[in-house]
């Protein structure tokens, strides 16, 4: 090519490449920090995990210490608070999709929800420990913390959920409705089934979240010395990432070890289910198209 | 006639993935003229504009073969830099983008980052008063450019296009986004710009291409049917596809 | 003939019930903001809402007792200006990245590597911050206490990296496709039509994300509490310990604090600045993407 006036070429293209390097090198180095984080929070326990440890009680001797009631009561707060909070979740959101008329009462809710998503989880917490456990006198039971969960993923339910059932094209729900469906067939036989691997996605992301808090369960009193599995909703509870706060916040270098081993198995769940979420949308995604 | 090849496009093909979008294309371009693509679309005619200065780099399933010549140095040869080939062929899209900033920075934007010397503002006022939009806007340069109208937008990109004084104009349907208004006042453009640009125009508007272009390509599943002067390729069309073509049989 | 309309019991009383799941999440919001209120007017009977706000001792579970919000309220901002130090410049840095120069093929691994990390609970965060960042600072700086604030920045830098960078992306992402090529058209480099046009026209929503991402620090419980300690310290020393607003509330919930006493109350009243705080930063973002989405549809 012919030769040109402007020589400043050479230098911008420098800082082009330098630039695309940068950004390279930081998301690289992001990356690494999180294998690094992985790493770091899983190595120490990795020699404590044996069936003994699974199936032990808290205990002041590390040797002897577990988390069976951890993992019990985490098993019952989540199957509660999932009991509670996807039926209404996902009928708030078909609500809010196919039944609301455009008026300022759904702006609010809708506004509502949005607010509420970012509202700290330790806010909820002080809710539950106000209403549930204090005003409702549920003491500090798993059915405390299920509601208090259950008010904390809810928006996070709703929103995803919305987002499936909004992507479901308006010409099926016609077809419906041009052969004489009600709204409500419309909705079960047709919109909601189509949605479905979108709501799933989305309550099992919302569910994982419940798994993994702390603070509101801290605020509503769910015991750190539990040496028993709750028997019903009315018990006492302690859960997963309570055991983990609690070794963790020991000084004794076994109880973090002990920390560790209880991280492994909490994010060994919470990796099944995002596995599971992810598969099932990379399945819906390829259905559809 | 005595016109120079300005660019020169030679046995292209252009694939995306495993489709061939462009088939062989042979085409010369000639120097302060308005060459015309058309056919119907999906043809592959914006495929191939985007090829001449080197916009179909960014998709990445998009791959070339052929040669296109400007000013007899190859388009895609190594040591050619894309930046610099687009800095002196430039391009009007098929709708409208200006940038979210003043009309006067989407003008000086280019210029200024090429470190192109002179006057900025007299820059700016020619390849507005170039644009035909210099009177509509002389009062509001500072304004945000995407308070214009769609058909003001436009003319802001071909302004915006002219301030780099580029040696070729590549058009993708300049009008398709327009109204008849705004689309006649685009084409009194095209005439002006003549004086001092080469000119190449897409279009699926067969009006337009025989109102405004010196020369016509006819672009049909990504194979060139014919190719001539304008007024021939419109009125003495030497192919049959062609002829249903521009009388309006089909497309 | 047409016959007249029946009344549908199942789809009215359906439709009332589908209302009342939608209208929970507004009770929810009445729920909080009648207890915050109720509970910090009984604590501003008792203290001077000046003392509360401009206080500098912030003592309510040792004698003499003063309630002072400053001392916490800078413990948080330390921390959310540390977590801002690592999370904006490497959330926006990813997120250039991922929308500007990564392939299909790598942006599939790393949006699902994002959303797991978003996934990871604060406890764990916090243990991290425990075994790993505060004796790496010890090693760097010796003069660092075992809780320091410096630590908990970190980790809750690291923590809202992901959402910032995911949703710096999406702004980013949604800067049409055809200003890239205009301001390409026009010879410029990948870091021009970056820096110069992609970025500034995504800035509202990414001025979002890092409001959001603010809120998210100033919300956050578990990392800091673990990492930086409970000691309120009205200090701009990011090497000692301090402690946050919600790291208070956790402190006097692991104790048994009866209802209706003073110290409940405090509970209540920090929760209502936390609450006030986040909502406000949550509105202004959720303002900020609306307007960004109108602009490109």
């Amino acid at each position: 090519m012919k030769d040109q006036v402007v020589s400043n070429l050479a230098w911008r293209h420098r800082k082009a490449a330098a630039f695309r390097y940068f950004c390279i090198g930081v998301t690289m180095f992001a990356v690494a920090i999180l294998v690094v984080l992985i790493y770091q929070v899983t190595s120490l326990g990795m020699p404590w995990l044996d069936m003994q440890f699974l199936e032990s009680f808290p205990s002041r001797f590390p040797e002897k210490a577990g988390i069976k009631s951890a993992l019990v009561g985490t098993l019952w707060l989540i199957s509660l608070t999932a009991l509670i909070s996807i039926p209404v979740g996902v009928l708030a959101a078909v609500y809010l999709e196919e039944y609301a008329p455009p008026n300022r009462l759904t702006e609010f809710i809708n506004l509502n929800i949005a607010n509420l998503a970012g509202v700290p989880s330790i806010v909820y917490g002080i809710l539950g420990l106000a209403i549930f456990v204090r005003f409702f006198a549920l003491e500090r039971s798993v059915i405390s913390g299920a509601l208090t969960m259950s008010l904390l993923i809810l928006p996070v339910i709703i929103i995803s959920s919305r987002e499936a059932i909004k992507a479901v094209p308006g010409s099926l729900r016609q077809a419906a409705f041009a052969v004489g469906a009600t709204r409500w067939q419309v909705v079960r036989s047709h919109v909601l089934p189509a949605a479905l691997p979108g709501v799933i996605t989305g309550v099992i992301l919302a569910i994982s979240r419940a798994i993994g808090e702390t603070a509101p369960l801290i605020m509503i009193g769910a015991l750190t010395y539990v040496a028993f599995v709750p028997e019903g909703p009315m018990d006492e509870f302690t859960a997963l990432p309570i055991q983990i706060f609690n070794w963790t916040s020991r000084p004794q270098e076994e109880f973090h070890e002990l920390a560790s081993a209880g991280i492994i198995v909490l994010l060994a769940v919470l990796l099944a289910m995002n596995a599971i979420a992810v598969y099932i949308r990379y399945r819906g995604s390829k259905k559809s198209s | 006639m005595s016109e120079s090849v300005i660019l020169d496009i030679d046995d292209v093909c252009i694939r995306y993935g495993d489709e061939l979008a462009v088939r062989n294309v042979t085409l010369p371009i000639y120097e302060k003229k308005i060459t015309a693509i058309i056919g119907p679309s999906g043809c592959g005619k914006s495929t191939l504009l985007r090829s001449l200065n080197r916009m179909n780099d960014f998709i990445h399933a998009c791959s070339q073969d052929g040669k296109i010549s400007f000013h007899e140095s190859d388009l895609y040869s190594n040591t050619t830099d894309p930046v610099e080939v687009r800095r002196r062929i430039g391009m009007v899209f098929q709708r409208p983008n200006p940038f979210p900033k003043s009309i006067y920075r989407n003008i000086a934007w280019g210029p200024s980052i090429n470190g192109l010397g002179g006057n900025m503002d007299e820059r700016v006022e020619r390849a507005l008063k170039q644009a035909a939009l210099w009177d509509e806007v002389k009062d509001r340069l500072q304004d945000s450019a995407l308070n214009l109208s769609g058909g003001q937008q436009q003319r802001l990109c071909i302004a915006r296009a002219l301030a780099m004084e580029p040696e070729i104009i590549l058009m993708d349907e300049p009008c398709s986004a327009l109204d008849p208004v705004s689309t006649a006042r685009i084409e009194d453009l095209l005439f002006e710009l003549k004086e001092n640009y080469t000119i190449v125009i897409v279009t699926h508007n067969m009006q337009q291409a025989a109102r405004v272009s010196d020369y016509t390509a006819f672009l049909e599943n990504g194979v060139m049917i014919e190719y001539g002067i304008t007024e021939d390729v419109f009125t003495r069309p030497e192919n049959k596809r062609t002829e249903e073509y521009v009388t309006g049989r089909f497309g | 003939m047409m016959q007249p309309a029946k009344p549908r019991y199942l789809e009215n009383s359906l439709q009332v019930a589908f209302f009342m799941c939608a209208a929970i999440s507004t009770v929810t919001t009445v729920a909080v903001i009648s207890v915050l209120a109720f509970e910090t007017y009984g604590f501003l009977q008792q203290v001077p809402i000046t003392e509360f706000l401009f206080g500098t001792e912030w003592t309510p579970l040792l004698h003499p007792k003063s309630y002072g919000l400053l001392p916490l309220l800078a413990g948080t901002m330390l921390i959310v200006v540390g977590a801002s130090l690592v999370a904006v410049p490497v959330g926006l840095s990813c997120a250039i990245f991922l929308s500007e120069y990564a392939s299909e093929r790598t942006r599939d691994i790393l949006k699902p590597v994002l959303e797991i990390l978003a996934g990871i609970p604060t406890v764990v965060y916090g243990f991290f911050a425990l075994t790993f960042v505060t004796p790496l600072l010890k090693t760097v700086l010796p003069q660092t206490q075992v809780f320091n604030a410096a630590s908990g920045a970190i980790v809750v830098g690291i923590m809202v990296l992901p959402m910032v960078a995911s949703l710096c992306d999406d702004a980013l992402r949604a800067v049409p496709q055809s200003l890239r090529e205009g301001a390409y058209s026009l010879g410029a480099t990948s870091f021009e039509v970056t820096t110069r046009v992609v970025v500034p026209a995504g800035l509202s929503g990414i001025f979002a994300a890092f409001v959001l991402a603010i809120s998210r620090a100033i919300g956050e419980t578990m990392a800091v509490t673990l990492a930086a300690g409970a000691t309120p310290n009205l200090t701009i020393n990011p090497l000692e310990g301090i402690q946050t607003m919600t790291a208070y509330i956790v402190q006097v919930s692991l104790g048994d604090t009866p209802a209706g006493t003073l110290t409940y109350q405090t509970l209540f009243a920090v929760a209502s600045v936390l609450f006030l705080i986040t909502l406000s930063l949550n509105i202004i973002a959720n303002r900020v993407m609306k307007r960004f989405q109108e602009v490109y549809e």
